[in-house]
């Protein structure tokens, strides 16, 4: 199964390549540049749904108190940071010759970095923390608040006078995109999301090896 | 607006290189708990 989603995922990924160097145009007022944003975006979906099964396998562990919904969620929190530290990244990489700054203390900017940094810390609490139980249960906690963020982070260029653009994936009207930049974020957004699956499912088979040589 | 091709291969490369990194991080961890004659 994990074998058949990597191979699933390699060539997704380079299709993905593919679609973002060769068939997705060269856009007529930012240039080449924009082809980052076939990084960036589906970078930062991932990461919604990564910390979206943190929620869910948090909550899930404070409800059933089964080890099984915390291996889901420490399997979903690193790639989430991971892909967030991406999207951070290549946003600021984006940015330099788009905005002429690395870095601003925009609302979308500012709200990803807090989201990084609080699932940066969700993992070093579990690092502290040697009783599986107790492990368990503070960072489900954790995994909960931080969840909070997640829609501050999306709708925070619609909340706040933002440099950042607003939504165009998942925003309320239809999608102004071109439909080849449209498709090579769909394929690049597929592709990613596999790759996500398949470190998650990585993941938490490395927490159970874990869990039977510790019991 | 030129091209900036630099600031792509950057953003792409580190990409590569990070999550890459992740995915070796994660098959030589799950080999050592596997043991011997372990893999996926």
């Amino acid at each position: 199964m994990t074998r058949a989603l990597r191979w699933l995922t390699a060539l997704a990924l380079i299709a993905g390549l593919g679609a973002a160097f060769g068939y997705a145009p060269r856009e007529a007022v930012q240039g080449n540049v924009q082809r980052i944003m076939y990084l960036h975006v589906p970078a930062v979906l991932t990461a919604y749904l990564a910390f979206a099964l943190v929620f869910v396998g948090s909550l899930g562990y404070l409800f059933t108190r089964r080890m099984g919904w915390d291996r889901l969620a420490v399997a979903a929190a690193e790639p989430g940071v991971l892909f967030t530290g991406l999207t951070i990244v290549s946003g600021s990489i984006w940015g330099k010759p788009t905005w002429g700054t690395w870095w601003t203390w925009d609302a979308r900017l500012t709200s990803t970095a807090v989201l990084f940094l609080v699932y940066v810390g969700y993992l070093l609490l579990r690092g502290m923390v040697d009783e599986p139980d107790r492990r368990a249960r503070y960072a489900a906690v954790v995994g909960i608040l931080g969840a909070a963020n997640i829609p501050i982070v999306h709708f925070s260029v619609k909340w706040w006078r933002a440099l950042h653009q607003p939504s165009t994936i998942l925003g309320p009207e239809p999608s102004p995109i071109a439909a080849p930049i449209a498709l090579t974020l769909l394929v690049n957004w597929i592709a990613f999301t596999l790759l996500f699956l398949y470190f998650l499912a990585r993941r938490a088979e490395i927490a159970r090896l874990e869990e039977s040589h510790a019991g | 607006m030129p091209d900036n091709w630099g600031y792509v291969f950057a953003a792409y490369g580190l990409a590569v290189i990070a999550l890459g990194a992740y995915w070796r991080r994660l098959a030589r961890r799950a080999k050592s708990l596997a043991g011997p004659g372990g893999s996926e």
